[in-house]
């Protein structure tokens, strides 16, 4: 769709009166596939193309969409989503003057994914299945998926704001069952970033993606129950960030805050956390997979200082919330897809490193429970309380690593954990997943260093990451 | 909106079978949706959705090719024909991979309401506010709307194959729901409820606002019990969070994979002797009704359990091959991006005979579980979960105060074992069904 053709469908959605129109198209392709039971179980590969329109008047808004793009088709979009509102006066849209903004950070792909050949593909999979295979005779089913992802977007609006950009991702993941006398553990492991095939071919290596999921199903067959009540935990880098996505993360996005449904409501400025207790958002960080060049509403997306030592300092805005405050969003506004309007959600969300060597914070905390993979997780932001659940656990005894547990769900509230957090280390691990928001999948990273909560609660009996290997929140 | 696609599924299919393919098949889909989002009585949102798209799958020698398409195109339908082929080639052989035989009969069933179109656009921005002042008005403490929705659909599938398969059906639905805050001082609890139907005049807003209200207002003033084992009570929503888990776990590729904690369980004991589930793709008035399911292999109704004893599981046309047995119809298609994998229609447990109120009676000192977070962590092939809850207190056999931050534990294997009793309170939300069901004991972790 050219710019002129563009111009005239923003024009129309915006002809009965309202503030403001977006118009958003995309092109996506996808290959999946997924090994199980030893062979390639299904290869897909798909085009997906469509526009979605928003419009914008007071505080009411319109989203349509479909996936005929042709102009003649838009064009009745636009005036259906534009007629959807009731409007004020009529008014006829002059000239749009569109301009790109800069963008502060340029992701690199090394290796797009669509120039190499889905053999070499299957390949790697087939490299990682065979090596969680060879962990151990108890593991007796493994899973290995991957997916790869061309999206190219063109994205503009009233205010002139015009962008296109293509962003591409890559993952896999590994899913590793292991069954020993009637009792059945599972073990995952994944990777994926905004990056291309290099994925494979350089950062990670298939093989011990396999083997670390399958020792992880197989450890957990030897693990006792984990205690239960509540006690010290240390939370280890390798673990990742879930504990940070759900304990705050959500709680500070604009919209919830700006609906009084967060803890964090009318509380910028206000003391939130503990000193050690930085709390960032960034969607420039290299390769991530919540990394981006421009968000969904094509502004550029940034670093975000939301929790500075201790204290509450910003939300994260999309352009209405911003809007609304007279502010300028902090790049926030992201959609799964064509199909749904932007709403503020997270990109690469992390605690900043402290200075504290790990071992150090393990053998200060004495007596409490080691977390060294954490699941999923889900949150209440009106009252802070949340849960994620943990793949693998230890028991720390006397300063010492003890024996595995099999991991319990962790329960605590946002607010209050954030200030019992007691010691930071030094490091600093991400896990990558799949957020949900208002039915709306995103991929995000999240990212915690090591660290000492006073106290959380343990829930009893076991709860590992479902199947799908993806970390999804919801 | 029945547009027919038979040309252009003959064509992909002569096209497919050129290349020398014995078996291709075509899966169209399209869909239209509405969605009002209310707010202080103000439209916040307004959603209108038009999607189709074609998804063809490729089998020769036991290879499956598979890829999808939204545009329609020459061009675009040529390059979906030879990335499925092209993808064929790389998949593993499996005899038991083929199109099911065609279906003889299908269910009848009564699956569109024109009505729900006739009705103007602000009748059912006039669903979305009643929902609203009927949560608000519930309690002068119901303060906040997150949400009050009102929602429809309507969408017509088709499935075409070399087998001379040709059928297709529409359907359409309406629902609505309610997302509420209430507060007392510094607490603050929501209130969340649905209602999804077939028919425009079946919808109540009133009861769904109702009942969010309710939901939230009950729960003001909640705080932690302390841990300890005692007998549990499940509300039939937070029983469909359950059966969600459960699905997987009656799928016969999970079981053939070794993925489900039901394997080699079949004609055994799996639940307490009280508990029928049922998986019935023909109910009438239900979403998750069919005549066919994803790959054109009629629905029926089937008994997963019966009075306790696990009698069978779900099957698609692959399982059904590997187990020599015939297809259940639960070849469940999410949208025609994806292959048709084994998924449920509605699923439910049978009712019981006894009302919601003798169930409690019996409860000396328990829980009643109206909320769980984090469901989706449960492990469907071990089988264990551990979730967040909130509800109430159960004192000599009455709801007293409320309840939140506990965590309940288990295993689904026990957790069924244990069920003791169930109401016959039957509830739908969607295409899952659950009466209220109260367990023997279960860890409760607390304060």
């Amino acid at each position: 769709m050219d710019r002129k053709g563009i111009e005239e469908v923003l024009k129309t959605a915006v002809r009965f009166g309202a503030d403001f129109a977006e118009f958003f198209w995309e092109h996506k392709e996808t290959s999946t596939i997924v090994c199980e039971n030893n062979g390639i179980e299904r290869i897909n590969s798909g085009i997906d193309e469509g526009a979605g329109i928003r419009v914008i008047s007071g505080a009411s808004s319109s989203y349509a969409y479909t996936n005929e793009v042709s102009l003649k088709r838009l064009l009745e979009v636009a005036e259906m989503a534009g007629r959807a509102l009731k409007s004020k006066d009529a008014g006829i849209m002059e000239q749009l003057d569109f301009r790109t903004p800069t963008a502060v950070f340029e992701p690199f792909i090394e290796i797009p994914p669509e120039e190499v050949e889905i053999e070499t593909k299957v390949e790697a999979i087939k490299i990682a299945n065979q090596a969680a295979r060879g962990v151990d005779k108890r593991i007796n089913q493994v899973t290995v998926g991957y997916g790869d992802i061309k999206q190219d977007v063109t994205i503009a609006n009233t205010e002139g704001i015009f962008v296109e950009d293509r962003r591409v991702r890559t993952r896999m993941s590994v899913n590793a069952v292991a069954a020993e006398n009637g009792v059945i553990q599972t073990g995952f492991r994944s990777v994926g970033g905004t990056t291309g095939f290099e994925l494979l071919k350089k950062d990670y290596e298939p093989d011990k993606i396999g083997e670390d999921a399958a020792k992880r199903a197989v450890l957990m067959l030897g693990a006792k129950a984990a205690p239960t009540g509540k006690m010290p935990v240390v939370m280890a880098a390798q673990a990742g960030g879930t504990m940070v996505h759900e304990a705050c993360g959500h709680a500070l996005e604009a919209d919830l805050v700006q609906k009084q449904l967060s803890v964090y409501s009318g509380k910028k400025g206000d003391k939130v956390a503990a000193d050690v207790v930085s709390v960032i958002d960034d969607g420039t960080i290299p390769k991530k997979f919540g990394s981006l060049r421009y968000d969904d509403e094509g502004y550029p997306v940034q670093k975000t200082v939301l929790i500075n030592n201790g204290v509450l300092e910003e939300y994260m805005y999309d352009y209405q919330t911003a809007s609304r405050e007279n502010k300028v969003s902090t790049g926030n506004g992201r959609r799964e897809s064509y199909q749904y309007r932007p709403i503020p959600r997270m990109r690469n969300t992390y605690i900043a490193p402290g200075k504290m060597p790990p071992e150090k914070i393990i053998k200060e905390m004495g007596e409490g429970l080691l977390v060294t993979a954490m699941g999923g997780g889900q949150v209440n932001t009106i009252t802070g309380d949340y849960v994620f659940d943990v793949a693998e656990a230890y028991i720390i005894k006397d300063g010492e690593i003890g024996p595995p547990v099999r991991g319990a769900t962790l329960a605590g509230n946002g607010p209050e954990t954030l200030k019992m957090v007691e010691m930071v280390g030094k490091d600093l691990g991400y896990t990558i997943g799949i957020c949900g928001k208002e039915g709306q999948g995103v991929p995000v990273s999240d990212a915690q260093p090591t660290m000492a909560v006073k106290e959380l609660i343990i829930g009893g009996r076991f709860a590992e990451s479902r199947k799908n290997a993806e970390i999804r929140r919801l | 909106m029945p547009i027919s696609y038979e040309e252009t599924a003959k064509e992909v299919l002569e096209a497919v079978k050129r290349m020398g393919f014995d078996q291709a098949e075509l899966y169209v889909q399209d869909s239209q949706e509405m969605t009002i989002e209310v707010a202080e009585k103000t439209v916040e949102n307004m959603k209108l959705a038009q999607e189709r798209g074609l998804g063809l799958r490729v089998i020769s020698d036991g290879r499956v090719g598979y890829s999808f398409s939204s545009d329609l195109s020459p061009e675009a339908l040529k390059k979906m024909i030879d990335k499925a082929v092209h993808n064929s080639k790389q998949s593993q052989a499996d005899k038991a991979r083929a199109l099911p035989t065609p279906s003889v009969s299908f269910p009848r069933l009564d699956l569109y309401d024109e009505s729900i179109f006739q009705a103007a656009v602000e009748d059912k921005v006039k669903i979305a506010v009643d929902i609203e002042e009927a949560a608000r008005s519930y309690d002068d403490r119901v303060v906040i709307t997150e949400k009050a929705v009102y929602q429809e659909s309507k969408y017509s599938v088709s499935v075409f194959n070399s087998l001379g398969l040709a059928v297709s059906y529409a359907g359409s639905y309406c629902g609505g729901y309610g997302v509420f805050v209430a507060k007392d001082g510094q607490d603050a609890q929501t209130g969340f409820e649905m209602q999804y139907v077939l028919k425009y005049r079946e919808l109540d807003p009133e009861g769904i606002g109702k009942e969010a209200g309710n939901k939230a207002i009950r729960m003001l003033g909640a705080s932690s019990v302390p841990s300890g084992t005692m007998p549990v009570v499940l509300d039939p929503y937070t029983v469909t969070g359950f059966l969600r888990v459960l699905s997987s776990a009656f799928s016969a590729e999970e079981i053939l994979k070794g993925k489900s904690f039901l394997k080699g369980e079949e004609g055994k004991k799996v639940g307490g002797s009280q508990i029928s589930i049922i998986d019935d793709g023909t109910m009438p008035g239900r979403l998750g009704s069919s005549p066919f399911d994803g790959e054109g292999t009629a629905t029926k109704e089937s008994v997963l359990v019966k009075d306790g004893v696990l009698q069978g599981f779900l099957h698609n046309s692959y399982t059904a091959v590997k187990y020599g047995c015939e297809s259940t119809g639960n070849g469940v298609r999410g949208s025609y991006k994806n292959l048709p994998e084994i998924g449920v229609t509605n699923l439910y447990i049978k009712n019981g005979s006894m009302s919601k109120k003798e169930l409690l009676r019996d409860v000396k000192r328990g829980l009643y579980v109206t909320e769980v977070l984090g469901m989706h962590t449960a492990n469907p092939v071990s089988g264990d979960f551990s979730v967040g809850a909130a509800g109430l207190l159960i004192e000599n056999g009455e709801l007293t105060v409320p309840v939140k931050g506990v965590a309940i534990a288990g295993n689904l294997k026990e957790f069924l074992l244990d069920i003791d009793a169930i109401a016959d309170d039957l509830t739908f939300f969607a295409g899952k069904g659950a009466p209220t069901v109260r367990v023997r004991q279960m860890s409760v972790s607390g304060a």
